[in-house]
């Protein structure tokens, strides 16, 4: 009976006669020839472009932000003067609401009154 | 030929004006246990030589990309196996061969190689591992032939240790059977 235990190990397997000696250097023969790499020239402007694109970089973002705060701090500048105008007048007003449009229905009472003395008088 | 160890070997086969040199001492070092490792996968002698010359140019034009994240020996074994599986592959296509085809078209192979010196119990050993799918049946060779520890197969196949021990266990089981059932 057959078990694997009892079957001879050994390689039953064989190769021509001289198989191994002549092996490498059948292999070496079959193997294609590299190109030989020309390692490229490296020019002056080739080495400092990095860094002009760099720096170029550098200054746009310079200016693009330059002009963006001062942009921004123009119009930051206006609101503010016209909250502080506002602001100083009406805290040296001292009437309501009321007494305010009270005050314009009189102003427009008064016009209205010199606009007939006016057209009475001197357009007749 | 000079020793080299695997760094000074790398490096020699890294740069272009010792490149050659150091690739032939690699071809001294692999080609033999390669070819076996061919042989037993793909069982004509013929098929293994021209299957290994594959293999040496196949490293020799991909050297350059050879990182030495793994050793030369496992880059050299995965590359050999690699070939020897798509060559299979291939020969079953090209013959139209059904999966249950597979083990007579290998057998044939096998009896018709004038380089197989094996007896009669050796040539049933044979076709018992050939009933194993390709990669049990590489694990199973690497394992009970060339005696090649876990470890090793693990890198060389990307499979843990416990798939590979449960793989050869159930490799040894399927031989052992049709050794039984031969008789």
């Amino acid at each position: 009976m057959n078990k694997l235990s009892e079957i001879d190990k050994s390689n039953p397997f064989t190769v021509p006669e001289d198989y191994f000696s002549r092996l490498n250097e059948q292999i070496m023969n079959c193997l294609p020839e590299k190109e030989a790499i020309e390692p490229q020239k490296v020019t002056m402007w080739d080495r400092v472009k990095p860094w002009i694109y760099m720096a170029a970089m550098f200054l746009g973002f310079f200016f693009a932000i330059q002009f963006l705060t001062k942009e921004t701090g123009n119009h930051a500048g206006a609101g503010q003067t016209a909250i502080n105008f506002t602001d100083d007048y009406w805290s040296t007003v001292q009437i309501s609401e009321e007494e305010f449009y009270q005050y314009l229905e009189e102003q427009l009472v008064r016009d209205g009154y010199y606009d007939y003395i006016y057209n009475q008088f001197y357009m007749n | 030929m000079e020793k080299y160890s695997e760094e000074q070997l790398l490096a020699r086969l890294r740069d272009p004006k010792t490149q050659r040199e150091a690739f032939a001492t690699l071809v001294a070092e692999y080609s033999e246990r390669l070819y076996w490792q061919i042989r037993k996968m793909v069982l004509s002698h013929e098929d293994s030589n021209d299957i290994l010359q594959e293999v040496f140019i196949k490293a020799w034009t991909n050297i350059d990309n050879f990182r030495g994240e793994s050793k030369l020996t496992t880059w050299l074994y995965r590359i050999a196996i690699n070939e020897s599986i798509t060559f299979l592959n291939k020969k079953r296509t090209q013959n139209n061969i059904s999966v249950d085809d597979e083990n007579s078209f290998l057998l044939s192979r096998l009896e018709g190689d004038q380089y197989f010196n094996g007896d009669e119990a050796q040539k049933l050993l044979q076709r018992a591992i050939l009933t194993l799918p390709d990669k049990q049946r590489l694990v199973f060779q690497m394992k009970y032939f060339d005696e090649m520890k876990y470890e090793e197969m693990s890198e060389i196949l990307s499979t843990s240790v416990g798939a590979l021990k449960a793989s050869y266990h159930h490799a040894v089981k399927k031989i052992e059977n049709f050794l039984t059932d031969s008789n």
